[in-house]
């Protein structure tokens, strides 16, 4: 090591971990934006039933009066083919993309995250299985796969995040994998196991923590990811069942009336891309706070 | 001084991180004259390596040059405005690269970069060349570098040679524009000792067959012997002390200069250890132990028929150069790898759920887990060994003691500690499952000299405290000497030499054992002279596997 | 301890051989064994017992699972997914109708991404934290970030504002009289039989799908192009040829740009499986007649033998496309080359 690189991080070594997470993360106005807007997002769609302007929107009413309204003051983002409020199907429909996340990362992050884990450290024929594995599932398109299941099943919100979850594991399976076999190869792993650790202890106390940094800005990303193709899934009309608002089948709605009304396509569209803006910039903000590479 | 060649004035650097500043050099001056060798020496962050990097115009993102004046041939480059300085690299003055392999685009053949380098340096110069005459003038090079098939070496990529080839080709490229001066930041530090050595000597030939001036960078004193006529001293970013070679080596003036050279263990002379070494009941036995990795074509055998006893209470040193199977052998003998052939014997069998074996690694940045303190690194062992709540909270403060580290360090992470307090926690660890053999691997060449010299005290402390055996692996010998009872010399996977270390360094009989004591830096011209003499013949039987 | 370029290739092909038998395991799980009763969904509720119980026999399906999975791998190796329920032809000849349609769409937006990333991060690494920069991250970071559906329409909306006469649906003008030629692809079956309308006509309907097809993967090259010109600035070879007095410029174009090309490379394998995803949007989008919106009727009308040999030539597109990266790789790094030989 270079004598500069040495008193580089000789200074580093009197300040707190913590503290230059914070110094990192502060100096990146983009991280700070992108937080701000996921934790918007989140508040838009908890609160969405006392926030909406016309919550009954949501519902199958229709108002013909009222159809293709451009935007005004009573409906900021204008009505749709039947009169509903677009504002308020969009903060509902933020609501959808949110738990499809929720689902899909609740499941797919531990279970990927063991995987890569046990692959990584234990090596031998386990290490091949789940690679091996892994190389088929990745091997098959994601929205493909989701389309060939949801269908198989019913197109209904926990089909489609069953349908993601099936294949999303394999990418974090894949990264904590990597992660896990550098780290696995560490002196310290092999001190501890010298030292009578047991492989749970290996697994979850040494290895673990030092892949919690790559899990959060990876599952941040993916976040982004999931809305996407959530979204797409249901503007091909494999998503959530009418009336229940989402944004990706509002797209798809409004697009049969292109392109007189272009509003009815842009406004749930850009909803679509504030909340996987907000994630990616929160993830690239996360990667520059904790010095991950990407 | 007018007619220095380079003159360095007041510089004072500080670095920014974080939003803090602190300042890493302060008031520097030295120059050096035409075709003087200058030695810059110091620890780690003394600052020897920022004072090269602002000479050179390479400082990092997070430095700032706060004042003083640099001259190259009496212009000030400081100043200059950025086309005109990098018109002096290559022809003012070269520098040799410190890391020969991350020195070279891996992507591309030798011969590209050397071309590259040669047909800007014609451009500027305005000759104009072909691409034939280029490649001859470049083999000619490579050839005074002391390379023998400059076609092979133009024709690979940097992966495909011997670190020792890389060096070569990057002082051959230090010397494509026959500069007026060398700088040479720790040239080789990485590579084996006896390689190490030879680019010393070649780099030595070379600047006094070119008359060139040299400022080299190092923390090694032989090597300032070696190849220097004066020395600049630097601590923490100050100039201790600036005079001739022999003077400082001999007499120093300053404190810390003193402190530095005695940190270096002697080669001959009295032995550092005084205490009493006994040879007592074998501990492990292995015999006839060869390992082979791979399978097929790609087989190659790491060790072959390796016979070795380790005796209680002895300090056993196992002496060779990266790839001679050192390791191997040690982690075979404690059953962390089984041989492919030839068996293990352990005559103490340790209590239930201990083990025999502790390791202490070389580099201490990667032997202590990042995300766990100091008390959660120490507490694997002791909760495996059944202690818990108040009993395990006493026994951590007893092994902090044991290392002489402050019981407040158990709540740091290793970040926080510097590169020898790292070591005496992974040893307090090691400690702390209460192990009969200690396998030292390498535990102080990460380390500088004075920090080196406090570790092996303590282990040396620790040894006759708990009675522990010790069986240390490493390359460097002058330290084997002064640590170990007894030591094996293995070259090529094979044990070449044994016996008790006085004996082996009286008399060395393989000529590969001549080899490494002769390679070894020294900082005295006595020591020189007693070194045992190799001849070319016997350097070229055993070294052929280092270099080409 | 070097390794013949031709050997490694020729690992990884049986490699991918092993996935696709393993994805075609999976597929054949997917479409014959979850679903329940495919006879019964291929006849409908109206169709009698004893009528389920004859396409059962006839479709082999009281064998053991085994020889109906071997049965029915044994027919796709031979090209013969069976019929489509929807087009009521053999699955193989609607694919062999629709697969060039969708290569050529996927090839076209290939190029573009390479064309368009590499400079982009090229240029980005170079005036870093500069305007061009920051433009740069921001095209690069709408290009992650936006769906690919709301790309799709929103160039079909600025077309139909701007530009009413340009073509925003199919691939070729109707009144051209074209059927196609030998390749299937518009363009050279167009220069093939020397219509020059016909190339025209097919380049402007494919610019469009092509460029909206490959928004998010420019945005992700130009990152990862991006971050690797970044990183390999710091390595000590650059500093190696700048101090001997190498030009910048021959530095960032020729050592630099080689070296960061690996990184976009590798990542282009894996964002492929989202290209083709993408596909079955823009397509649909786009009326592009390819075999994405064959696989996406067949979806809809639970077509079980076409679904099941769209998924299958999904993934083979994957693992082609992922072949080619790795011969490329190959190519680009000699320590790829010396793996495994030792």
């Amino acid at each position: 090591m270079s004598d500069a690189k040495m008193l580089l991080d000789a200074s580093d070594r009197e300040m707190s971990a913590a503290y230059m997470m914070w110094y990192r993360y502060s100096r990146k106005p983009a991280a700070v934006i992108g937080t701000l807007i996921v934790l918007s997002a989140i508040a838009m769609a908890v609160f969405a039933p006392w926030i909406a302007p016309h919550p009954k929107d949501v519902g199958t009413v229709v108002n013909f009066r009222a159809r293709h309204h451009a935007p005004e003051l009573a409906h900021l983002f204008g009505t749709d083919q039947v009169g509903r409020d677009i504002l308020s199907r969009a903060l509902f429909g933020m609501r959808v993309s949110l738990l499809l996340v929720l689902g899909v990362l609740g499941i797919s992050v531990p279970v990927g995250t063991v995987l890569g884990l046990v692959a990584g450290y234990f090596g031998g024929w386990v290490e091949r299985v789940i690679t091996g594995l892994t190389n088929v599932m990745l091997a098959m398109p994601p929205l493909v796969l989701a389309l060939a299941v949801s269908n198989l099943l019913e197109p209904t919100l926990t089909n489609a995040m069953l349908a993601i979850t099936l294949q999303w594991w394999t990418w974090h399976a894949r990264l904590i994998y990597a992660v896990s076999k550098s780290v696995a190869a560490e002196d310290y792993i092999e001190a501890a196991r010298l030292s009578g650790a047991g492989p749970l202890h290996i697994l979850f106390r040494e290895i673990l923590p030092n892949c919690v940094s790559v899990i959060s800005v990876k599952t941040t990303l993916d976040a982004a990811f999931v809305i996407l193709l959530g979204a797409t899934l249901s503007f091909l009309g494999f998503g959530v069942k009418p009336p229940t608002p989402d944004l990706g089948s509002m797209v798809a709605a409004g697009r049969q009336f292109m392109p007189d009304y272009w509003g009815e396509v842009l406004c749930p569209g850009a909803a679509v891309l504030y909340v996987t803006l907000g994630f990616n910039l929160l993830g690239d903000g996360l990667r520059d706070m904790f010095d991950v590479e990407s | 001084m007018t007619d220095a060649l380079l003159q360095v004035e007041g510089l004072n650097v500080s670095f920014t991180t974080y939003g803090r500043t602190r300042q890493v050099l302060r008031d520097v001056s030295f120059s050096v004259a035409a075709g003087e060798r200058v030695a810059l020496i110091g620890e780690t962050g003394s600052g020897k390596s920022v004072t090269a990097k602002a000479i050179i115009g390479t400082l990092p993102n997070a430095a700032t040059i706060t004042g003083g004046a640099i001259r190259l041939e009496g212009r000030e480059v400081l100043h200059m405005p950025p086309g005109e300085r990098e018109a002096l690299k290559g022809t003012a003055f070269s520098l040799i690269m410190q890391d020969p392999l991350s020195s070279f685009n891996p992507v591309f053949l030798i011969g590209t970069h050397l071309d590259d380098v040669m047909r800007f340096a014609d451009r500027r110069r305005g000759v104009r060349a072909s691409r034939a005459e280029r490649r001859d003038r470049i083999a000619a090079v490579l050839r005074r570098v002391q390379l023998a098939d400059p076609e092979r070496v133009m024709n690979s990529y940097p992966s495909e040679l011997s670190g020792g080839m890389r060096q070569r080709v990057l002082i051959g490229l230090a010397l494509l524009h026959q500069p007026k001066l060398l700088i040479a930041d720790e040239p080789g530090t990485a590579l084996d000792v006896t390689t190490q050595d030879e680019i010393m000597n070649l780099i030595n030939q070379l600047v006094r067959e070119e008359g060139m001036a040299l400022l080299m960078i190092t923390h090694n004193l032989g090597v300032v012997r070696k190849v220097a006529d004066r020395v600049v001293v630097m601590h923490h970013g100050d100039i201790v002390e600036t005079g001739d070679c022999h003077r400082i080596l001999g007499a120093p003036a300053q404190d810390y200069t003193r402190a530095l050279i005695d940190a270096v263990p002697p080669l001959y002379g009295p032995r550092v250890t005084t205490q009493a070494l006994t040879e007592g009941a074998p501990i492990v036995e292995a015999g006839a132990l060869t390992k082979t990795f791979g399978r097929r074509r790609s087989e190659f055998t790491a060790v072959r028929e390796v016979s070795l006893t380790l005796r209680k209470g002895e300090i056993f040193g196992l002496a060779g150069e990266s790839g001679s199977g050192k390791t191997t052998v040690a982690r075979m003998m404690m059953g962390l790898l089984s041989p492919t052939t030839g068996q293990v014997t352990f005559h103490e069998t340790p209590a239930k759920g201990r083990p025999l074996a502790q390791i202490v690694y070389q580099n201490p940045g990667t032997s202590l887990n990042p995300k766990r303190t100091v008390a959660q690194s120490l507490s694997v062992p002791l909760k495996a060994l059944g202690k818990k709540g108040a009993v395990r909270q006493v026994r951590m403060q007893e092994l902090m003691a044991l290392v002489r580290l402050p019981v407040s360090y158990l709540g740091k992470y290793p970040h926080e500690l510097s590169g020898g307090q790292k070591q005496r926690v992974a040893i307090a660890r090691a400690l702390a499952a209460e192990p009969k053999i200690l396998i030292l691997d390498e535990p102080t060449a990460a380390l500088d000299v004075s920090v080196q010299k406090t570790v092996i005290d303590l282990l040396l402390q620790l040894r006759e405290e708990l009675g522990l055996t010790y069986f240390m692996i490493s390359h460097d010998l002058s330290l084997m000497r002064n640590f170990c009872s007894r030591i094996a010399v293995m070259l090529r996977g094979e044990i070449v030499e044994e016996g008790a270390t006085p004996d082996v360094f009286a008399a060395p009989e393989h000529p590969y054992t001549r080899a490494l004591i002769a390679a070894i830096p020294v900082i005295s011209d006595d020591e020189e002279r007693m070194k045992p003499a190799v001849t070319d013949e016997e350097r070229a039987r055993t070294l052929v596997a280092t270099t080409v | 301890m070097q390794q013949h370029p031709m050997v490694a290739i020729l690992r990884r092909l049986g490699a991918f051989i092993l996935v696709l038998v393993a994805l075609s395991v999976m597929i054949f799980i997917l479409a014959r064994v979850v679903p329940g009763d495919p006879a019964r969904m291929a006849l409908g509720p109206a169709a009698s017992q004893a009528q389920v119980a004859q396409l059962r026999a006839e479709m082999g399906m009281n064998d053991p699972l085994l020889s109906q999975y071997l049965h029915y791998a044994w027919n796709a190796v031979h090209g013969d997914f069976g019929m489509s329920l929807v087009s009521q032809r053999p699955v193989t000849q609607d694919l062999a109708e629709t697969v060039p349609a969708t290569v050529e769409l996927v090839l076209a937006s290939v190029i573009f991404m390479f064309a368009v990333a590499i400079p982009l991060g090229v240029l980005t690494a170079q005036y870093r934290d500069r305007w061009v920069d920051v433009l740069g991250r921001l095209i690069s970071l709408t290009g992650v970030t936006i769906p690919s559906f709301l790309v799709a329409i929103s160039l079909q909306l600025l077309a139909a504002r701007f530009w009413p006469s340009w073509p925003i649906l199919g691939r070729l003008d109707h009144g051209l009289n074209f059927h196609g030629g030998p390749t299937g692809f518009m363009l050279i079956d167009g220069v093939l039989a020397w219509r020059w309308d016909v190339v025209a006509s097919a380049a402007q309907h494919l610019i469009l799908p092509a460029f909206a097809l490959s928004i998010a993967g420019i945005g992700q090259i130009t990152r990862i192009t991006r971050a690797a010109m970044l990183e390999n600035q710091r390595k000590d070879h650059v500093l190696t040829l700048k101090s001997f007095g190498v030009p910048e410029r021959v530095i960032v174009f020729r050592y630099l740009l080689k070296l960061s090309s690996i990184a976009p490379v590798t990542i282009m394998g894996l964002e492929f499986a989202s290209l083709i995803g993408n596909a079955f949007v823009i397509e649909m989008i786009f009326s592009w007649g390819g075999f994405a919106s064959y696989g996406l009727e067949a979806i809809l009308h639970k077509d079980l033998n076409a679904v099941s040999a769209v998924v299958l030539v999904s993934g083979l597109f994957f693992i082609v496309a992922n072949l080619i990266v790795d011969v490329v790789i190959t190519l680009l790094d000699p320590r790829q080359r010396q793996k495994g030989g030792r």
